[in-house]
This record gives structure tokens, sequence and C-alpha cells, in this order.
């Protein structure tokens, strides 16, 4: 037989109708596991009026209520540590994970069995293959293998493909590049913004990375993955394929990921999750093409039944035969677009990192950025990007006019103060990176003005 | 030995997908009723070897539920 493209070929090119069907039997049994086995869940689904039986088509989903990470971590409070969302006793869980908590909130823990860490792997090899990884292949993943679930999941999915696999764990950045050269990696898995600290790194050592034996790299945890400007610069400097993925800890593995036709946007795993997309405020749901927020079901981990949850991702969903590979599966245009959280309000205008982003990357002479808002003279919304330009042969100065009139330009003539920042003195990320500093005391406009304390 | 089986998507599955569904449901039948009987290494072993099976029951559509009960 010859080699499959798709790692289940049955359920990735299944017919639309096929897909949904398969969805409502499995919506079915998630909820009647949750109902069984989850006291809290139960509740929820019975003042609602749904039982398993009620569920017939995928529209008795919108009967179920939504889900927030307020409640989760409410449920955490009420019934430490795990919760009240726990399926299965604690005694046949063999790990307990958290969330990597950049925003500074208290993480949510969860806890896996056996199988569901065979499930977990299973996800991430379907993005694996998709994207061209093979057995033949060398795989180093440069992640701190933590408490933390990142990359623990793609790790394993690499062993059950059969790769490779180097644990990049515990290293600084120039030990990895110069493992990644020394083992002929063939593949790198980590953050888009580690890869690009990984490539200066590389050319402070003098390596060129182009001429590596890298020929991929599989990106997760932030959504610069699919920032085209992003992609095309870490690409660039790597000489290979860039790869993206998102997933989240609250689920334990991905739900999304890019195919090796790389259509601009991450397909979604259907079999395994139902994935809409709704307006954040009314709480409609959106046709294809219009950007929403991603509510998750999932059919994967039994231990913390995930139904309808609202994770404040924003996404575009688009059709799977936007894409040649031949999957039915729908795709998120451009990925994650950024969180609901993220937005900031500077003087009337809507200002999201990832565009802001964007925009920075197409000027691949800027090594690092950060974007800082604070309050002038008491009372003033100001927002300044710092940029580092570390290529000497580079106009600095013609760099700094152009990227804050480009920035002006996309966001409705706000005046953005564009400084060069010394060469390393901003701060470097191995994991999610924390590029915005919001230091205002005053935010937003007249009507919608707070206080920080 | 021949034998014909179908998902719960009514799709025939192919005569080495129908060995590894026996393997499975025999594996978990084992697991199920003579666990007790097995030595450590035999029954934590036996136990991963299901979690993996469950990942293809579940890839066939075959719906192997959860096993939580049984240790995996």
């Amino acid at each position: 037989m010859d080699e499959s493209p798709y790692w289940n070929p049955r359920h990735e090119t299944m017919p639309r109708e096929g897909t949904l069907a398969l969805q409502v039997r499995k919506l079915r049994n998630l909820v009647e596991w949750a109902d069984a086995q989850v006291p809290w869940q139960a509740k929820r689904l019975r003042n609602a009026g749904v039982t398993a039986d009620s569920i017939h088509a995928l529209d008795d989903l919108r009967r179920i209520p939504l889900m927030t990470r307020d409640e989760w971590m409410e449920g955490q409070l009420e019934d430490p540590p795990y919760g009240t969302n726990v399926a299965a006793p604690k005694d046949v869980a063999i790990r307990y994970h958290m969330t990597s908590g950049t925003t500074g909130k208290t993480p949510i823990r969860v806890l896996d069995g056996m199988k569901d860490w065979e499930w977990i792997a299973e996800m991430w090899c379907y993005g694996l293959w998709g994207f061209g990884v093979r057995p033949v292949d060398t795989v180093f993943v440069a992640f701190g293998y933590s408490t933390f679930i990142g990359f623990w999941g793609l790790h394993y999915a690499c062993e059950k493909i059969g790769c490779l696999t180097l644990p990049g764990g515990a290293l600084t950045t120039d030990q990895r590049v110069k493992q990644i050269v020394d083992m002929g990696a063939t593949v790198v898995c980590s953050t888009p913004t580690y890869a690009l600290r990984m490539a200066q790194e590389a050319k402070t050592l003098g390596i060129d990375l182009a001429r590596s034996s890298v020929q991929r790299l599989i990106l997760s945890g932030e959504p610069a993955g699919s920032i085209p400007a992003t992609k095309k610069l870490i690409e660039s400097e790597w000489g290979a394929k860039a790869g993206d993925t998102a997933g989240m800890t609250e689920l334990g593995t991905i739900m999304i990921f890019e195919c090796a036709k790389q259509p601009g946007g991450t397909h979604i795993i259907e079999d395994n999750y139902i994935e809409e997309v709704l307006d954040p405020d009314s709480g409609e749901p959106l046709p294809y093409g219009e950007m929403g927020e991603r509510v998750v079901t999932s059919f994967g981990r039994g231990f913390i039944p995930v139904l309808r949850y609202r994770t404040r991702d924003f996404v575009v969903k688009v059709p799977g035969s936007t894409c040649t590979c031949g999957r039915t599966w729908d795709i998120y245009d451009g990925g994650i677009r950024g969180r609901v959280d993220d937005m900031k309000l500077v003087r009337g205008t809507n200002v999201y990192p990832r565009a802001v982003e964007a925009i920075i990357r197409e000027h691949p002479e800027i090594d690092e950025f950060q974007i800082h808002l604070y309050t002038a003279e008491g009372r003033r919304d100001e927002i300044e990007v710092l940029v580092e330009v570390s290529d000497a042969k580079a106009d600095a100065a013609e760099i700094l006019v152009a990227l804050g009139r480009e920035l002006a330009d996309t966001h409705e003539g706000l005046r953005f103060g564009v400084k060069q920042a010394e060469a390393g003195s901003l701060p470097r990320f191995e994991l999610k990176a924390k590029r915005l500093l919001d230091e205002r005391i005053v935010i937003g406009t007249e009507g919608e003005r707070r206080t920080q304390a | 030995m021949t034998h014909q089986m179908k998902n719960l998507m009514d799709a025939d599955l192919s005569e080495a997908e129908c060995m590894l569904v026996d393997v499975y449901r025999q594996l978990a039948r084992t697991v199920e009723m003579h666990s007790d009987e097995l030595p450590p290494f035999a029954k934590r072993n036996a136990l991963k070897a299901m979690a993996a099976l469950w990942q293809v029951m579940n890839g066939l559509d075959m719906d192997p539920g959860q096993v939580y009960h049984l240790g995996a």
C-alpha cells in the first residue's frame, strides 16, 4: 500500500455529511458520559433540558450551556485542586499539567489517564503527519519539559510515528542550536518567537541554519505561526517550511494544524472536536468568513469533559475545500487571529498585538520588539513600539519612520511612537512571548475610562 | 480466517482492521476479567497496550467508550 498523506485517511477525507453524523454520535456519547460521571455537568445539562437521548442533530449542541474559564476556576476553588469537572477517580490519572500562567491568572489544573495520553499524542500525529513528518525524521523539541503541557503531546506523537526524537529541555539557546546542527535534525519544534530567537543565536555562532538539515518547523503556542510576515521570516531564516498548530491545556493537545499544502490556515481536527464560531457578544453562530470567538467541544479527554468551552480566541472559519490537500475538514483561515482579551483600546482605536506584529515583521532587520502602553501627563493614552535593529548595514532611522507610518496607516491614523532600543535590551522568550507592556494608569476613551489600582 | 465487520459509520473495515479490533476486544476482556491473576509487569503492560489499541478503536469508529474503570 502506498504511504498515505493522511494520518487517518477515512476520517480526513470523509464527505461532510459523514463527519457531521460522526460528530452527532460522539456528542451523544460525551453528554451521556458527562451526565453520568460529573454532578456539576449533570446539573447544567439537566437545567438546560439536555440528555443524551435528546441529541439527534448538530443543532442540538446549541441547547448545551456555554462554559467559561471563570466557571472552571470557580470549580477549582469549590473543590480544590482539580475542580468540579472531573469524571474519573484521581488514582487512575497518570499525569498532572497546568496552564502556563502567562496571563498571571490562577492556572487551570488538569489530569489525564493512560488512554487520554494516547489520544493527546494522536491529535499531534494528525498535525505532524499532515505536515510531512515521517519515521525517517530526526525531531528536535525546543521545549522546557515541565508541568506546562506545551509540546509534551508532540514528543509522544514523534515517538508514535517512529521519529528519532531529541528532547531539547534544560538547554541554553546556543546549546540547542548546536545540537540541532550536530545531530542533523530535520524537524524543529518551538514557538514562533523561539524559532526566531534560535535563528538569531545561530547567526551569533556563525551558523547558517538555511544550510542545515532542517526541512520543517512545527510551530505552536502563539498566533504568530500563521502571521504571514512572521512565518515568511522564520522560513527564510531557517531555509525550511514552517507549519502552524494550536492547542490548549484545557483540551490537552492541539485542535488545529496546517497541512503540507500550507493553505494560509489550519485544518480543524473535526473527527475529535466540534468547533463553533460565535459572535462573542450575542453568542449567535457566525457564517463562514466572519470573525468570531472559538467555542470548542472535545471528544477526546474523558477525564475532564469539555462541552462548548468559550476559548476567547478569535478565528475565521472557511470550508475545507479552500485547500487542495483533499481533507474535508474546515479551516481556520489565518489560524488563531488573536484573543478577545488581547485587544487594547488606545485613544478610541482598537489595537491588536498580532496586527502590530504582522507589520513589524515586514521589516526583517528588526530582531525583537515591545509594544509599550503608558499614560502621559496623567491623562493621555500613549502607545510606543520599541524595536531592536541589530543589522549594522540597515538604515535604522529610515526603518523607524517607515514603521511609524505603516502602523498609523493601519490604525486609523493613531500615532505610534516608534523608538530604537539598544541591541539585546528587550526581553527574549522561550515559550509564549509577552511583548505587550501596559503600564497605563488611565485606560480608554472618555466614556470607557477606568483607573487601575 | 476471513470475516467482515462494519464500523458505526456503516463502513466496511479491512481484514487487517478487523484483526486489530479482535485483538483489542480480547485484550480488554482479559484485563477486565483476569487482571488480578496477572503479575504487575503483565497487568501494567497489558493496560498500556490496551490504551494504545483504544486509539485504534477510536480511529476506526468502533466507539470503545471510556476505560478508566479498567485502569487505563
